[in-house]
């Protein structure tokens, strides 16, 4: 008996993802015992300020490009503006396909979609900055005291967030 | 900081324990569709800021079921209809 398609029953893609992850790169992921507890809106959306973070590792054309033949990963992370647009854009990661986003960056980081649902109301404003990162690397204690820490001080003290959109590429 | 994950790997997900995320059965790479289906990127970015207002339990997970065939023949549509950026 063949296995499912799992593009045509809607099941995870590429299953056993996280133990591939774990197989290939022992210690490389950030583990957590218990749940990360719920923070809650404190105001409507549509008076809420929404920044986006992803490790979708895209920034401004203008940008010294982020490290992708780095061996141990590259720890620094960008600043997007988040009224930049499509062809002001692009993407340097090599660990996952991109093709689909080089030609319309929505795809993974909906920047434009933002934007409009800002124009329409539904969003009280975006933070000045997005974020983005180079998800892969093979220190995830260094990461977590370079690249998580540094976004979220700057979510928090700089952009003053009161939300988060992530997606994790 | 309230944070709504989008994920493709929900084993991934679960794994780490986020405080909530919304999963698509989509490829990497792929959280909001496919080139140009604004429509589609849309309704991903809606059922996650959705999710974001009204889940209350840490690590809820909600399944957005839109399967990848479908969202492939749809582009397909997009892109024999030539609809650009």
């Amino acid at each position: 008996m063949t296995a499912a398609d799992p593009r045509e029953v809607g099941t995870q893609l590429r299953p056993g993802l996280w133990h591939t992850i774990n197989e290939r790169y022992p210690g490389s992921m950030i583990r957590n015992e218990s749940f990360v507890p719920q923070a809650r809106l404190r105001k409507p959306l549509g008076a809420s300020r929404l920044t986006l973070v992803s490790s979708c590792g895209v920034h401004l054309k203008t940008d010294q490009p982020l490290d992708v033949c780095h061996p141990f990963g590259e720890f620094r992370f960008m600043r997007v503006p988040s009224r930049a647009k499509h062809d002001d854009l692009i993407i340097h990661q090599l660990k996952y396909p991109h093709d689909d986003a080089d030609l319309d960056i929505n795809v993974i980081f909906p920047i434009e979609r933002l934007q409009e649902l800002v124009e329409e109301g539904r969003l009280g404003g975006l933070t000045p900055n997005f974020f983005s990162f180079i998800g892969y690397n093979m220190d995830p204690e260094k990461f977590e005291r370079t690249v998580a820490e540094g976004i979220a001080e700057a979510v928090v003290e700089e952009e003053r967030a009161d939300c988060a959109l992530l997606a994790p590429a | 900081m309230p944070t709504i994950s989008v994920t493709v790997a929900r084993d991934v997900t679960e794994a780490i324990k986020v405080p909530r995320a919304l999963f698509l059965p989509w490829p990497m790479g792929h959280h909001f569709g496919v080139p140009f289906h604004r429509d589609l990127q849309r309704r991903v970015v809606l059922a996650a800021l959705g999710l974001l207002e009204s889940s209350e339990q840490p690590g809820t997970i909600l399944d957005l079921p839109i399967k990848w065939a479908d969202v492939r023949r749809e582009a397909k549509t997009l892109t024999e209809q030539g609809r650009k950026l």
